[in-house]
C-alpha cells in the first residue's frame, strides 16, 4: 500500500485513495462540500484544494488520488488557507445569512467552515445578492423543501438521486451564477429514500417538511439507537429534547444502512405523541380498571398466574417489537409456568431496502425484531397454540392465563373482532406502552417503556444482531419491559430479581447457541451475525454529532 | 516577400466546397499521401511539422496524438472543434464556409493516423449555414468515396458526422464539449483522465481544433520540412489565421506565417481606422489579456506572446485606438464570462458574477478607491482553482486591465462620479 505524508505525518493508504479519506486517516480533516464518500466525486466546491509538491498549482484533494509511494502534500499552510478563505468568501457573498431562521443553523457547513476557514469581514458591498425570488420554499415532494437562495451548488442531492435512490428527480438547471437546483418537469422528489438529500445537502438549502422550524438542532440531545420501522434495522441517532423525539437521522453502519434510512422510518417516532400513554399500572375489579401500584400490579398478575392451578392453560404472547431480551424473559417465564403456549406475533409489511455497499439490505417485517425474539425463545413449540389459534380460532377462550406482551401498537391484537376474542381469556395480562382496546379490555395492565426509553437488542432480517442504547428515562410510573418482567420471573426465582439488560443478555447468550460467544457491551458497534461466534465486524460506533460525512 | 496563403488559398473558389472542385484545385493529395503511410509514419510527420494546437491552448497536435492506446479493443473517435465561441474569434468559419473539404481531409487524416472510425465535427450551434455547408460537403464526400466504407479505395473505413452545439461558450472547452457531444450538461470533466484515453463515450478521442486539422493535408502533401519553414522558430511553424476586429480600416480574417507582429497585421488591415492611434489590443481572443501598444512589435506566436504576459489564443485580434474606455471594453468582457460560466465551480461561478457587479459599479460612476485592487483579489481567488480553464480566461482581460493599464482604472475610481458615461452602450435589461 502507497504512503502519503500529510501535513509531516505519514499515512498508508490503500491504492486510488483519496487525499481526503488519507488526511482523516491521520485526523486531518480537510474542509469539503461536494464531496461524499457514497457519491461519485465531481471536485466542484474547490474547498478541498491542497498543495501538492510538484503541481505548480493547488490540487484538489477529492480528486487526487494516493497511487504510489511519495506524495507529499499540504494542508497547513498559507495558499491552501488563503484558497480556503477565498472559496468561503465566493460562497457567502451571495449567501443570504439568514442563519437565525434557518433550520441548518447549528449543524451547516458553511457556518463550521467559516469559523475555521472564513474571514471576519466582507468585501461585498453591493446592495443587492443574488436571489431566486419565489424559490425560497419550493416543496421537492412530500418531505423536501428547498430554498435555492441557500444553495451553494455542491450537487450533492442531484448525485444522491442518480446514484444512492436511482430514481434521478433533480437535476442542475440554469447556468453560471444562476445555476439553480430543481426538479426535472412532472417529477416529484418523492422516492423512498428523498429525507436523505436533506441529510447529504451541507448547507440550509433543502430542509425536511417534517422537521423544519421544530427545533433550534442545538438544543437537540442526539442518541445513537436503531429504527423499529421494519427489520432492516437502520442505525439511527434519536434527537430528542428533553424526551419530546423531533427527528431520527441515520447512523452510518457500512454493514446495515450504510448513511441513509427511508422516509418511512424517519417518521415512526410520531406514534410515540400520537397515541395515548399507559402511565400507572392498572388492576380490573367488576367492570372497572384501577390504578395500583407496581407492586400491587406484579402480585395481582402472578396471583392470576396462580389461580390458573394445575393443568390449566397458561400463554405467553409476544410481538417483533420487543427486544431480543424482553422476549427471552417472557420464554423463561413461560417456562417457569410450564407452558408449551409461547409466541411470536409479527406482521408482513411492504418491503423497504436501503442501499449499502453490499448491495443492500431489504426487510418485510413491519417490527423490527420479530427473529431476535424468536431465537430468544419465544417460539411456537411442539403441541403449544398458533397464533393462528388466537387470532381466528378459540385459542384464548381456551386460556386461563394469557400474558400478551407487544411493544409497540398497530398490529391485529388492536382490532375489535381479535380484542374480542383474545378478551375470552380468563385472565388477560397486557405489558403495553399506549392505551389501545386490548389494554382496556384486561385484567392487569403493565405500563412499558417505548423503544427509545429502553435499550436492549434487535436482530435484523440478515441475522445482523445489534446493541442500543436508551435515549432518555420512561416518565414516572411507567418501567422498562425487562425489569417488569424480571419482577415476575424472580417471583418464581429470586435469583434473576434486579438484573440489568446485559446480565439478561449475558445470562441468554449462556444458555441459546444463537447467541453464544457474546456479551452485551462488548458486542460490536456495526452488530455481529447471529449463530456464528466470533464474527466480529469491526469498526467504531458512529458519532451522531458527526452530521456531515 | 509576398507571401502565398496556405489555409486559405480556395477562399473566393466556390466550387471546391465538393470533392470533384476540391480535387481540381489540387485537393486531397495530402490524404493520397497519408494513405500509402503507415499510421505511426502520419503521427511521426506531424509531430515532425511542430504543428501546434490553434484552437487556444497551443498543445502540440502530433503528441496529442500519439497519446491515444494503440492496443485496445475500444472504438476510437476524433471530435473535431468547431464551437468557436471565443469572442472575437471567426476562423474557423471562414475554413469551414470557403473550404469544408480541407476539413474533411484534415479529419480523415487524423482518425487513419490514430486509427479512429468515426468523427464528429461539433459545430457552434449560431453557425447554421457552415453546418449545412459542412453536412452538404460530407454528403458529397461520401458519394464520391472519400468517406464511408473504404476511404479512397484503401479499405480504411471513415464515418464522419456534423453535431451542432446548442450555444454554450463551456462546450468549447473539450470535456464539456464531449458531455454535450454524449447528450449530458455541458459542464468540464475532471481531468486526468484525459480525453485520450476516456474521452467520448468513454473512448480514446482526439479532440482539435478546425484549423488545426486543415493545417494537416498541407503537412502530409509538402513535407514538415516545408512547414517547418513557416513561422518564427521550430516551436512556433506553420501558418496562422489572424481574426483581426476593432479599429483598423478592414478588419477580417488574415493569414500569416504564424509570429507576425501587431503592426504587419494593422499594416494588412489598411491601417489604423481614421488614422488614430494604438491604444491596447488583445492578442488572442477575450481569455487573452490585453497589451499596451508599445507590444506592437512583438511576434504574435505562441511563446512570444506568452513572455509578453499574454497568449495567442485562437489569435483573435481586437485593436483598440486612443479613445477606447478599456474599463467599459473589459466591463463588456467580463459580462460575457459571468453569461458563460458552467456554475460548477465555486470560484468561477462567483468571481466571475462578482467582477462584472464592481465593473459595473464602476463604469456607473459609483467606483470607490480600492475597486482595483478587489479585482486584483478577486482574480487571484479565480485563477488557477477551477477545473477548466474558464475562470483563468475569465481572470485573463480583468487582471491585465488593474496590472497594465492602472490609470484607465484610476480615472474612473478618481473621477467621483465625473467621469459616467455619456452614452449607454448596454442597456440595462438586455441579456447578451
Amino acid at each position: 500500500m502507497p504512503t502519503v505524508t500529510i501535513d509531516g505525518r505519514e499515512v498508508e493508504v490503500e491504492v486510488g485513495a483519496n487525499l481526503i479519506e488519507a488526511a482523516k486517516q491521520v485526523g486531518i480533516q480537510i474542509p469539503h462540500y461536494c464531496y461524499h464518500p457514497r457519491l461519485s466525486i465531481v471536485g466542484q466546491c474547490r474547498m478541498c484544494l491542497v498543495k501538492i509538491e510538484g503541481p505548480p498549482k493547488l490540487q484538489t484533494a477529492c480528486t487526487t488520488q494516493v497511487m504510489k509511494d511519495g506524495m507529499v502534500v499540504h494542508v497547513d499552510v498559507p495558499e491552501v488557507q488563503e484558497a480556503q478563505e477565498g472559496v468561503m468568501e465566493f460562497l457567502l457573498i451571495n449567501h443570504p445569512l439568514d442563519c437565525p431562521i434557518c433550520d441548518q443553523a447549528g449543524e451547516c457547513g458553511l457556518q463550521d467552515y467559516s469559523f475555521k476557514h472564513g474571514q471576519a469581514f466582507s468585501r461585498f458591498v453591493f446592495e443587492e445578492k443574488r436571489t431566486y425570488p419565489g424559490r425560497e420554499r419550493i416543496p421537492l415532494g412530500p418531505s423536501v423543501v428547498l430554498n435555492m437562495n441557500r444553495c451553494i451548488q455542491c450537487t450533492r442531492c442531484i448525485r444522491f438521486t442518480e446514484e444512492i435512490s436511482g430514481t434521478g428527480e433533480l437535476g442542475f438547471f440554469q447556468r453560471g451564477a444562476r445555476t439553480e437546483i430543481g426538479v426535472f418537469p412532472g417529477k416529484e422528489l418523492d422516492n423512498p429514500l428523498s429525507g436523505c438529500v436533506v441529510d447529504v445537502c451541507p448547507v440550509g438549502a433543502l430542509t425536511s417538511s417534517q422537521f423544519r422550524f421544530s427545533e433550534r438542532v442545538w438544543y437537540l440531545d442526539k442518541k445513537p439507537s436503531i429504527c423499529t420501522g421494519c427489520d432492516v434495522g437502520c442505525n439511527i441517532t434519536v434527537e430528542h429534547r428533553r424526551g419530546a423525539i423531533k427527528r431520527y437521522k441515520p447512523r452510518f453502519n457500512p454493514e446495515v444502512n450504510d448513511y441513509w434510512m427511508c422516509d418511512y422510518g424517519r417518521q415512526t417516532f410520531r406514534r410515540y405523541s400520537e397515541l395515548d400513554r399507559l402511565g400507572t399500572a392498572v388492576v380490573r375489579e367488576g367492570d372497572e380498571q384501577r390504578a395500583v401500584s407496581w407492586d400491587a400490579a406484579i402480585d395481582r398478575v402472578h396471583q392470576g398466574l396462580a389461580e390458573s392451578g394445575e393443568g390449566a392453560e397458561i400463554a405467553f404472547v409476544g410481538s417483533g417489537f420487543l427486544t431480543t431480551e424482553e422476549a427471552f424473559l417472557i420464554a423463561r417465564l413461560a417456562e417457569a409456568a410450564g407452558s408449551p403456549h409461547r409466541l411470536t406475533c409479527g406482521e408482513d409489511g411492504p418491503t423497504r431496502t436501503i442501499p449499502n455497499p453490499h448491495g443492500g439490505i431489504s426487510g418485510s417485517e413491519t417490527s423490527p425484531n420479530r427473529r431476535g425474539a424468536e431465537l430468544a425463545g419465544l417460539v411456537a413449540s411442539e403441541g403449544g397454540l398458533t397464533i393462528d389459534d388466537l387470532m381466528r380460532g378459540d385459542g384464548a377462550a381456551r386460556c386461563d392465563f394469557l400474558l400478551i406482551a407487544d411493544g409497540d401498537p398497530g398490529s391485529p391484537l388492536h382490532d375489535n373482532e381479535t380484542v374480542a376474542r383474545l378478551r375470552q381469556a380468563r385472565f388477560l395480562v397486557v405489558l403495553a406502552w399506549a392505551e389501545s382496546p386490548l389494554a382496556a379490555a384486561a385484567n392487569v395492565v403493565l405500563p412499558a417503556a417505548t423503544h427509545p426509553e429502553k435499550e436492549g437488542s434487535y436482530v435484523n432480517s440478515n441475522d445482523r444482531l445489534q446493541r442500543f442504547r436508551a435515549a432518555f428515562p420512561p416518565p414516572a410510573g411507567v418501567r422498562p419491559g425487562v425489569d417488569i418482567l424480571l419482577d415476575l420471573l424472580s417471583l418464581h426465582d429470586p435469583d434473576w430479581k434486579g438484573l440489568s439488560t446485559a446480565q439478561v443478555f449475558d445470562r441468554m447468550a449462556a444458555t441459546l447457541p444463537a447467541f453464544t460467544g457474546r456479551t452485551f457491551d462488548t458486542l460490536p458497534a456495526h452488530g455481529t451475525l447471529v449463530g456464528q461466534a466470533g464474527a466480529v465486524i469491526g469498526g467504531a460506533e458512529s458519532n451522531p454529532e458527526d452530521a456531515h460525512p | 516577400m509576398a507571401y502565398e496563403p496556405v489555409l486559405l488559398r480556395h477562399v473566393g473558389h466556390p466550387e471546391v466546397r465538393t470533392v470533384a472542385g476540391y480535387r481540381e484545385r489540387g485537393g486531397y493529395r495530402g490524404l493520397e499521401q497519408a494513405l500509402t503511410m503507415e499510421p505511426d509514419e502520419v503521427i511521426e510527420a506531424v509531430k515532425d511539422s511542430g504543428l501546434r494546437g490553434r484552437g487556444g491552448a497551443g498543445f502540440p497536435a502530433g503528441l496529442k496524438w500519439s497519446f491515444i492506446p494503440k492496443e485496445t479493443d475500444q472504438p476510437k473517435y476524433l471530435v473535431c472543434n468547431a464551437d468557436e465561441s471565443e469572442p472575437g474569434t471567426y476562423k474557423d468559419r471562414i475554413l469551414m464556409e470557403e473550404d469544408p473539404q480541407q476539413l474533411i481531409e484534415g479529419c480523415a487524416i487524423c482518425c487513419y493516423a490514430v486509427s479512429a472510425n468515426t468523427c464528429y465535427i461539433y459545430i457552434r450551434g449560431e453557425y447554421v449555414e457552415q453546418a449545412e455547408i459542412l453536412e452538404e460537403a460530407i454528403r458529397d464526400a461520401y458519394q464520391a468515396g472519400v468517406l464511408g466504407d473504404s476511404v479512397m479505395g484503401k479499405g480504411f473505413k471513415l464515418d464522419m458526422y456534423v453535431h451542432r452545439g446548442a450555444g454554450a461558450y463551456i462546450c468549447g472547452e473539450e470535456t464539456g464539449m464531449l458531455e454535450s457531444l454524449e447528450g449530458k450538461r455541458g459542464q468540464p470533466r475532471i481531468k486526468p483522465p484525459f480525453p485520450a484515453v476516456v474521452g467520448a463515450f468513454g473512448c480514446p478521442t482526439v479532440i482539435n481544433n478546425v484549423e488545426t486539422l486543415c493545417n494537416v493535408p498541407h503537412i502530409l502533401e509538402r513535407g514538415a520540412d516545408w512547414f517547418k519553414q513557416i513561422g518564427t522558430d521550430e516551436r512556433n511553424t506553420g501558418p496562422k489565421l489572424y481574426c483581426v476586429s476593432g479599429h483598423v480600416e478592414r478588419p477580417g480574417t488574415y493569414e500569416y506565417p504564424i509570429g507576425a507582429t501587431l503592426n504587419q497585421i494593422i499594416e494588412g488591415c489598411g491601417g489604423m481606422w481614421r488614422g488614430r492611434q494604438l491604444k491596447a489590443f488583445i492578442p488572442g481572443g477575450a481569455s487573452a489579456p490585453m497589451l499596451p501598444a508599445e507590444f506592437a512589435d512583438t511576434p504574435l506566436d505562441f511563446d512570444n506572446l506568452a513572455k509578453a504576459g499574454s497568449m495567442l489564443g485562437s489569435a483573435a485580434v481586437v485593436v483598440m485606438d486612443d479613445q477606447t474606455d478599456l474599463v467599459r471594453s473589459v466591463y463588456r468582457l467580463a459580462k460575457f464570462f459571468n453569461h458563460e460560466s458552467c456554475g460548477q465551480c465555486t470560484p468561477c461561478r462567483e468571481g466571475t458574477n462578482w467582477a462584472e457587479l464592481v465593473l459595473k459599479k464602476i463604469v456607473a460612476g459609483n467606483g470607490k478607491p480600492g475597486d482595483d485592487e478587489l479585482i486584483l483579489r478577486i482574480c487571484r481567488n479565480m485563477g488557477g482553482t477551477t477545473l477548466c480553464p474558464l475562470a483563468d480566461a475569465a481572470v485573463g482581460p480583468l487582471r491585465s486591465l488593474v496590472q497594465n493599464f492602472p490609470d484607465e482604472v484610476r480615472a474612473w475610481l478618481d473621477s467621483d462620479g465625473a467621469l459616467t458615461p455619456a452614452r449607454q452602450y448596454f442597456s440595462e435589461g438586455v441579456t447578451v
